[in-house]
C-alpha cells in the first residue's frame, strides 16, 4: 500500500494565540498559580492564617492552662497532639503560637520595608551624597552581627530600660532594626534604575514634583521586588523569634510562641518527643512555605520569565 | 568639553522650526537646555534662555519645575517607554493637569476623555481605564501627546516624535501635532533628522552640526538655496521624486567630531568637499547670506560653480 504523502500540519492554535491584555499584578498571578510548589506553600501560608486568626476566639483549652491531664501524655483522641511537661494541650498552644508567628513574621516585613523602602528611595533617586550617607549606613549595618545586636536590642529595650514590654513588639523591633538592610539595597537598585527610565524623565518634563516621581513613577514599578523581598523577610522573622524564645530570651512563659515549646520538651525528647516534634514541624512547614512563595514570586515577577 | 556651543534661535507663537542634523549634533541637548534637563553632569555653563520675559537659566527650582509641562511641553521619541507602565493612560493625563495649579482635582479628571478625544483616541471613554500595553505605538504617542497639550503650553517641543512609528502612523501623527500647535497657538520646535518631514512641516530649519547652529532660515530658502556645505550636502544624500536626471546621492564622508577631540577652525572642515584653507584654522560666524537665511560658513554654496561635480570628485 502507498505510503499517504506527508501532510504539513500547519500549528494553527499558535498563530492564533493571542497576547493575553493584563496587569503586572494579575500576569504575576497568573504565572503564580502554574508552580505547584508555590501553591502548596501558599495552602500552608492559608492554613497557617487561619489557624491564628480562630485561635484569638477560640482553642480546645486555653493555651496557659496546666494540667489538662497527665503531664507528657502522648497523642490521645481528646488531645491530638498529646500534652507537655506542663500538662497542657499542645493543639492548643500550637494554634496560639500560629498567631504569635504571624504577627511577628507579618509585623516584621511591614516594619523592614517601612524603613528600607524611603531610604531606598532616596538613595538611589536623589543618588550623590545622600547616597552615600545611606549607602554608608547599609555597608555598616551589613558588617555588624545582627544576631547579636538583636539580641541586645531585645534586651536594653525591654530589659534594661524598660520601653517596651518583653514581647512580640519588641522582637519585632530589634529584627527590624537589624535586617532592614536587604530592602534598601534592593530599593535602592531598583531607584537608580528606574530614574533613568524614560517615562520618569517625560513626568518630569511635565513638571512633577520629587514626591511625585518617587511615589507614582518609581515606587510602583519596583513593587514586585519589594513584594518578593518583604516575603522573605517573614521567615527570617519567624525564625530569629523561635530561636530566641528556645534561648529563652525571647517571649516569656507562658506565651505559646514555638520556639519556646521546643525549649520546653527538649528535657524529656528521649521519651516523649511529640512535644518537640509538633512546634519544630510547624516551624518548618512555616518557614518552607513562605520561602516555596517567595521563590515562586520571585519568578512570577521576573518580566524574562513572562511568556 | 561643549556639547552645545553658541546656539541661538528664536522662535515666534505659532511657528514651526525644525531643527535638523546628525545623531550627536547637539539636537536633543539644546530642547533639554530649553527645560534646564540636561542629563548630569551636564550643565549650563552660560547663555539667557529667554521665553517671553524670564530666563530659564536663572528660575529657581521650583519655578522651573511650575514652568515645565504648563509653558513648554516635550514629546519623546519612543512612547513605547515614554508612559509609565503600571499606570492606567487617564491616570496619567489627569498627573500631567495635576501637576499645575491650573486646574482643580475635578476638572482635570473631567478633561482627560476630551482630552484623549482630541488626540483623535478612537473610543476615548472606554480606554482611559486601559493600561500603555494595551495601547498600539502611535496610540500611545497620541497619549504622550494628549498629556504634553493637556496644559495648553505656548511651545511644544517633539524630540523625533515619529522616529519609533510605523510609517503610516507617522503622518497621522504630524498632521495631529501641526492641527494641534494650530489650535492652541502654540510655537513647535521639531526636533528630526527626516528632511522631509522639515520641508512639510516647518516654517524654519535651524541645521545643527557639532553643537552649532550651522544654518537657518525659512524652509523655503534652505531647501532651494543651501549655502552651507553640510546643509548642500544633507539634501543631495536623500533620493528625490522630482528629481529629473539620473542623479548620483552624494554621501558624506566621515563622522562627526568626537567632543572631546573637535577640530581647530570650522567643524565641518574635515569632511567637506569645499574646504578652503582658511576653514582649517579659522571657525566662521553665522552670517546673514540672505534676507533671513545665516550660514556659518567661508565659503558658501552660492560660489561655488559646479558643486555637484566637485562634490563627486
Amino acid at each position: 500500500m502507498a505510503q499517504a504523502a506527508p501532510v504539513i500540519q500547519p500549528d494553527l492554535e499558535l498563530s492564533y494565540e493571542m497576547p493575553e491584555q493584563v496587569t503586572l499584578l494579575s500576569d504575576a498571578w497568573r504565572r503564580l498559580k502554574r508552580n505547584r510548589l508555590a501553591l502548596v506553600g501558599a495552602v500552608i501560608i492559608g492554613l497557617l492564617f487561619v489557624t491564628a486568626l480562630i485561635s484569638i476566639v477560640w482553642t480546645p483549652y486555653p493555651t496557659w492552662l496546666q494540667a489538662v491531664g497527665p503531664t507528657y501524655q502522648p497523642p490521645s483522641a481528646a488531645h491530638p497532639l498529646g500534652l507537655d511537661q506542663a500538662g497542657r494541650d499542645i493543639l492548643s498552644r500550637i494554634m496560639g503560637g500560629a498567631l504569635i508567628t504571624v504577627q511577628v513574621g507579618v509585623g516584621s516585613a511591614i516594619i523592614v520595608s517601612l524603613i528600607g523602602i524611603p531610604l531606598g528611595l532616596l538613595a538611589g533617586f536623589y543618588r550623590g551624597k545622600v547616597d552615600t550617607v545611606i549607602s554608608f549606613f547599609i555597608n555598616i549595618w551589613y558588617g555588624i552581627p545582627d544576631l547579636l545586636v538583636a539580641l541586645i536590642l531585645v534586651f536594653v529595650l525591654s530589659d534594661a530600660l524598660h520601653l517596651i514590654p518583653r514581647g512580640v513588639l519588641v522582637i519585632v523591633i530589634a529584627f527590624s532594626l537589624t535586617r532592614w538592610m536587604d530592602v534598601a539595597r534592593l530599593v535602592r537598585g531598583q531607584a537608580l534604575a528606574l530614574r533613568e527610565r524614560e517615562f520618569v524623565e517625560a513626568a518630569r518634563m511635565s513638571g512633577a514634583r520629587d514626591f511625585a516621581l518617587l511615589a507614582r513613577h518609581i515606587l510602583p514599578n519596583a513593587l514586585g521586588p519589594i513584594i518578593v523581598q518583604a516575603t522573605f523577610a517573614i521567615p527570617a522573622a519567624v525564625l530569629f523569634e523561635a530561636f530566641l524564645s528556645f534561648l529563652g530570651l525571647g517571649l516569656p512563659s507562658p506565651t505559646p510562641s514555638w520556639g519556646a515549646m521546643a525549649a520546653d520538651g527538649y528535657h524529656g525528647m528521649d521519651f516523649a518527643p511529640h512535644i518537640v516534634l509538633a512546634p519544630t514541624i510547624a516551624l518548618s512547614l512555616t518557614l518552607m512555605a513562605f520561602n516555596w512563595v517567595g521563590d515562586g514570586l520571585r519568578d512570577a515577577f521576573d518580566p524574562r520569565m513572562r511568556r | 568639553m561643549n556639547a552645545v556651543d553658541g546656539v541661538s534661535f528664536e522662535v515666534d507663537r505659532g511657528e514651526i522650526v525644525g531643527i535638523v542634523g546628525e545623531s550627536g549634533s547637539g539636537k536633543t541637548m539644546t530642547a533639554l537646555s530649553l527645560l534646564r534637563l540636561i542629563p548630569e553632569p551636564g550643565k549650563i555653563t552660560s547663555g539667557r534662555i529667554l521665553y517671553g520675559e524670564k530666563d530659564v537659566a536663572q528660575m529657581t527650582d521650583e519655578e522651573i519645575r511650575e514652568f515645565r509641562g504648563n509653558e513648554i511641553a516635550m514629546i519623546f521619541q519612543d512612547p513605547m517607554t515614554s508612559l509609565n507602565p503600571v499606570l492606567r493612560i487617564g491616570f496619567q493625563v489627569e498627573e500631567a493637569m495635576i501637576a499645575h495649579q491650573r486646574f482643580t482635582n475635578k476638572q482635570a479628571k473631567e478633561r482627560v476623555v476630551p482630552m484623549l478625544q482630541r488626540v483623535r483616541i478612537p473610543a476615548a471613554k472606554d480606554r482611559v481605564r486601559d493600561y500603555p500595553h494595551q495601547f498600539s505605538g502611535g496610540m500611545r504617542q497620541r497619549a504622550m501627546i494628549a498629556m504634553g497639550v493637556s496644559n495648553e503650553p505656548s511651545l511644544l517641543i517633539a524630540d523625533e516624535p515619529t522616529t519609533a512609528l510605523d510609517v503610516t502612523v507617522q503622518a497621522s501623527i504630524i498632521e495631529l501635532i501641526r492641527d494641534l500647535s494650530r489650535e492652541l497657538r502654540a510655537a513647535v520646535i521639531l526636533i528630526t533628522h527626516n528632511m522631509a518631514l522639515v520641508a512639510s512641516l516647518c516654517n524654519r530649519v535651524i541645521v545643527m552640526y557639532a553643537g552649532r547652529v550651522v544654518e537657518e532660515g525659512p524652509t523655503r530658502a534652505i531647501f532651494k538655496n543651501p549655502q552651507h556645505p553640510y546643509t548642500w550636502s544633507l539634501l543631495r544624500s536623500m533620493p528625490r521624486v522630482d528629481e529629473k536626471e539620473k542623479e548620483r546621492l552624494i554621501s558624506i564622508k566621515g563622522l562627526p567630531p568626537d567632543l572631546g577631540k573637535m577640530p581647530p577652525g570650522c567643524k565641518f572642515h574635515p569632511r567637506c568637499k569645499f574646504r578652503v584653507d582658511r576653514c582649517f584654522t579659522e571657525e566662521p560666524p553665522l552670517a546673514e547670506v540672505d534676507p533671513g537665511q545665516q550660514a556659518r560658513c567661508w565659503v558658501l554654496m552660492k560660489n561655488i560653480p559646479d558643486p555637484e561635480a566637485q562634490a563627486k570628485t
